[in-house]
């Protein structure tokens, strides 16, 4: 047990010794985790399209579309800023981008309305971004059952109705909307939790993988395991290194979920000692996987972030925030549990947006146990393979100098030569191999 | 030139990767967004009534298209707990008593709650179940007509005497493969040519042979890097030109302006990525650093480019910091050319900006050049010190 503890305590100080030695890695850990929160947060801070700008062409020029405009000014969302005399004025602002979208009465609003039927407002909207659709629709629909029920009660007035009666007429069932855990619908409160997490699992991932692929590049990978765990106590080598990672990342997190969030006034239901708990097998499940990809894949130092970076708009698709999971076709959904970040994403805004409790997100919680299980064994398993690759070949490259110097029997007059050559042609051929 | 179509022959892997990224990408939005919208989202009923009404009311919200019931609970907290634990984003809670009070003529109040921490399902299931809800209404109201023995017709006048006729302009069917994928696998093509700019010249670094390269040049830096880059150009382009044949030609998204400006607009964002691909890695001497810096500065184009959240509605000088991105103006070309069908004359700003990222090639040959020199210098005085 105590040498258990102290040979991870030696891989943990090598590894240290390598975090906080290396620019790049340092970059990712600490600068990149964070800069972006805070970027992010700036970015998102006006959560909604305000007073956007809108065209309105009035050919009605009733008592009616005039209250109409009047009402679309008075929303949060909407500002009329050009009253257009025909359509194609309003087009030619809308070609420039100075409006967002043109509401158009036409001629026979009024008289539709007098003769009680249905008078139309036409919306034309700019689709570049739902935003402007959003903001639009939103502000617009406002005035509309507004503006309904007005003409409505007027109607019912000039019947004789009083006040209480023509609201029943009207209305025979009153319906509420109540929008949980995100009140002003905002795209920051929505978008930020997750993006928190994915900075997370990107930075932690990516930084990973470039240690590995620092190792196997300078050809350092067997120097960094002590001389005795080389042979059966791999796994002490795989704990000794996530330990490394667990203490950096674990304040970094305390930061970016929970007080971050404070700090911007985003949603956060949850309390500190749940998050911390979930967290716990989503950062050692990202240190797995990440030591896992590092392992099988990576060979170079700066290819993980050719490679890995733009994937994180596919990783953020798939978590199930943006697309519903039950809606992303079947391969897909088993194609993203690959990752941690999907139940890490899922869980952390259950618990922080909607106040869940452990038990709410048991199956993420479950899934990232397991994660964290298999990636272990397999980050385990690549490096042990490795690690008896490698010294089968120095073994042989050691017997062979040994068959070289001993079948020429003469030591040429420079050794030291003859041996740096032998090491590159070995290394070499190992390259070749691998 | 000829010398790095010979590095890519001799060492594909990457190149090969970078390719197959892009495709991949492509891929995954086009089987992931090919219904347009999400449908069938699950919903459920808090049904406290049990009555004709409130399982006519299930029945109808199963119908609808966009939803599907996926259970009906006795309690708020049941159903709240549901929510939490993300299997339904919406549901409807009809009180106790609702079908005596719609009978005696007090208005019963139905409650909609809906889980907005999910933008796009919360949005969607809010939108079906409110329409279905103001059905409902104007159905009650309807039969009320009807018994007095009005027409149809005007029975719609009566219930909603105004409506709107929504027209939306360049994506009719609010579709959103189209509104997502037409600019956002620009945006990843555009993203890896940045990062593997950055990446060929941080390798010959590495390498060390940047001697060597610099020395086919004969000595200018300029050429160096142009050559470097023109097979990528080309290789890029084609794939930028292959994803938007594929999504204006055989997926059907509009495109109203013409061909040609948006083949200029792919060609120029292509360059304008390279250009600043160019100036990182060429200004900066250490090549993992030079990669740091190119992601970290490219991770926010996806932000920054406007269409996920308009750059409009964001802080003032985040507005301008979003020039520092070739995808920026590309995006806003893009919703000139495909949206509006505007003409040369509104886009040529916008070309200008992108042709403006060529300056960052001089910058980066210029910086390249000085670290080059200075390295010589360095070396001559070492070489006199020892000398001594």
């Amino acid at each position: 047990m105590i040498n258990t503890l102290k040979d991870i305590w030696t891989v943990f100080s090598i590894e240290v010794r390598r975090v906080f030695g290396d620019r790049m890695v340092l970059l990712i850990f600490f600068l990149a985790p964070l800069l972006y929160p805070f970027i992010f947060c700036f970015i998102y801070h006006n959560e909604n399209v305000e007073n956007m700008s809108i065209a309105v062409v009035d050919e009605a020029q009733c008592e009616e579309s005039k209250r109409f405009i009047h009402k679309l000014d008075a929303t949060p969302e909407l500002t009329v800023s050009y009253r257009c005399s025909n359509l194609g004025e309003a087009r030619w602002l809308m070609d420039n981008h100075d409006v967002r979208s043109v509401f158009y009465f036409p001629k026979d609003f009024s008289s539709r309305l007098a003769e009680l039927r249905t008078a139309r407002v036409v919306v034309f909207s700019d689709m570049s971004s739902f935003y402007f659709y959003k903001a639009a629709l939103t502000g617009g629909n406002a005035v509309l059952i507004d503006e309904m029920h007005q003409i409505e009660m007027e109607r019912y007035e000039r019947a004789g109705l009083g006040n209480e009666e023509a609201q029943i007429q009207m209305q025979p069932v009153v319906m509420e909307n109540s929008t949980l855990f995100n009140p002003t619908g905002g795209y920051g409160s929505f978008f930020l939790p997750c993006l928190m997490m994915l900075v997370i699992h990107q930075t932690l991932f990516l930084g990973i993988c470039i240690l590995s692929g620092d190792a196997r590049e300078n050809r350092k990978s067997l120097k960094l395991i002590p001389p005795h765990l080389r042979r059966g106590s791999i796994h002490r080598v795989t704990f000794g290194r996530s330990l490394c990672y667990l203490i950096i990342y674990v304040p970094i997190c305390i930061l970016d979920l929970w007080f971050i969030p404070r700090w911007f006034n985003l949603p956060q239901l949850g309390n500190l000692y749940t998050i911390l708990i979930f967290l716990l097998p989503f950062i050692l499940a990202v240190i797995f996987f990440g030591m896992a990809v590092g392992n099988l894949v990576v060979r170079q130092k700066i290819s993980p972030m050719l490679c890995f970076v733009f994937f994180s708009l596919v990783l953020f698709f798939i978590t199930g925030m943006v697309w519903p999971q039950e809606s992303l076709p079947r391969f897909w959904l088993l194609f993203s549990y690959l990752f941690p970040s999907t139940p890490g994403v899922q869980g952390y805004v259950k618990i922080s947006s909607m106040g869940a409790q452990l038990s709410e997100v048991r199956t993420e919680y479950m899934v990232l146990w397991i994660q964290a299980a298999v990636y272990f064994a397999v980050a385990t398993l690549t490096l042990g393979i490795q690690t008896f690759i490698r010294r089968r070949q120095n073994i042989l490259t050691h017997n062979l100098r040994r068959v070289r110097f001993e079948g020429v029997g003469v030591l040429t007059e420079n050794p030291l030569a003859e041996t740096d050559r032998t090491n590159e042609t070995i290394t070499k051929t190992e390259t070749k191999t691998l | 030139m000829l010398r790095e179509l010979h590095r890519i022959w001799r060492n594909p892997r990457y190149f090969i990767l970078m390719t197959l990224g892009v495709v991949f990408t492509f891929v995954f939005f086009a089987t992931v967004t090919r219904e347009g919208q999400p449908t069938k989202l699950s919903v459920a009923v808090v049904d406290m009534d049990g009555s004709y009404l409130s399982r006519r009311i299930c029945h109808e919200m199963e119908a609808t298209q966009g939803v599907s019931v996926k259970a009906v609970y006795n309690n708020h907290s049941e159903a709240r707990k549901a929510m939490q634990r993300g299997e339904i984003f919406a549901f409807y809670e009809i009180p106790k008593g609702t079908y005596n009070d719609l009978l005696q003529f007090r208005s019963p109040h139905f409650v909609l709650y809906v889980n907005s921490a999910y933008m796009l399902a919360g949005t969607l299931s809010y939108k079906q179940l409110a329409t279905m809800g103001m059905l409902a209404t104007g159905a009650v109201q309807r039969e009320v007509y009807r018994k007095k023995g009005y027409k149809d017709e005007q029975i719609m006048g009566l219930i909603q005497p105004v409506e709107y006729d929504t027209r939306n302009i360049g994506n009719p069917w609010i579709n959103y493969g189209n509104y997502l994928m037409t600019t956002l696998i620009p945006a990843v093509i555009a993203f890896i040519v940045l990062m593997h700019t950055s990446y060929i010249i941080s390798r010959e670094r590495q390498e060390k042979t940047l001697k060597n390269w610099l020395s086919r040049a004969n000595g200018n830096p300029f050429y160096a890097l142009i050559g470097k880059m023109l097979p990528y150009t080309v290789w890029y382009v084609f794939l930028c030109l292959l994803a938007n044949l594929i999504m204006f030609g055989f997926m059907g998204f509009p495109l109203e302006g013409s061909w040609m400006l948006m083949v200029l607009n792919s060609i120029l964002l292509i360059f304008a990525a390279q250009s600043a691909g160019c100036f990182i890695a060429g200004s900066i001497p250490d090549p993992p650093l030079a990669m740091g810096i190119s992601a970290i500065y490219s991770a926010m184009s996806f932000s920054l480019s406007g269409f996920s959240f308009p750059v409009e509605s964001m802080p003032t000088f985040l507005y301008s910091f979003a020039w520092l991105y070739p995808i920026r103006h590309y995006y806003q070309n893009f919703c000139d050319i495909a949206i509006f069908g505007n003409g040369f004359s509104h886009c040529w700003p916008r070309f200008c900006a992108l042709l403006a990222f060529g300056v960052l090639i001089v910058a980066g040959a210029l910086m390249m050049q000085w670290q080059v020199n200075r390295e010589k210098r360095l070396a001559v005085q070492q070489y006199k010190r020892d000398a001594v």
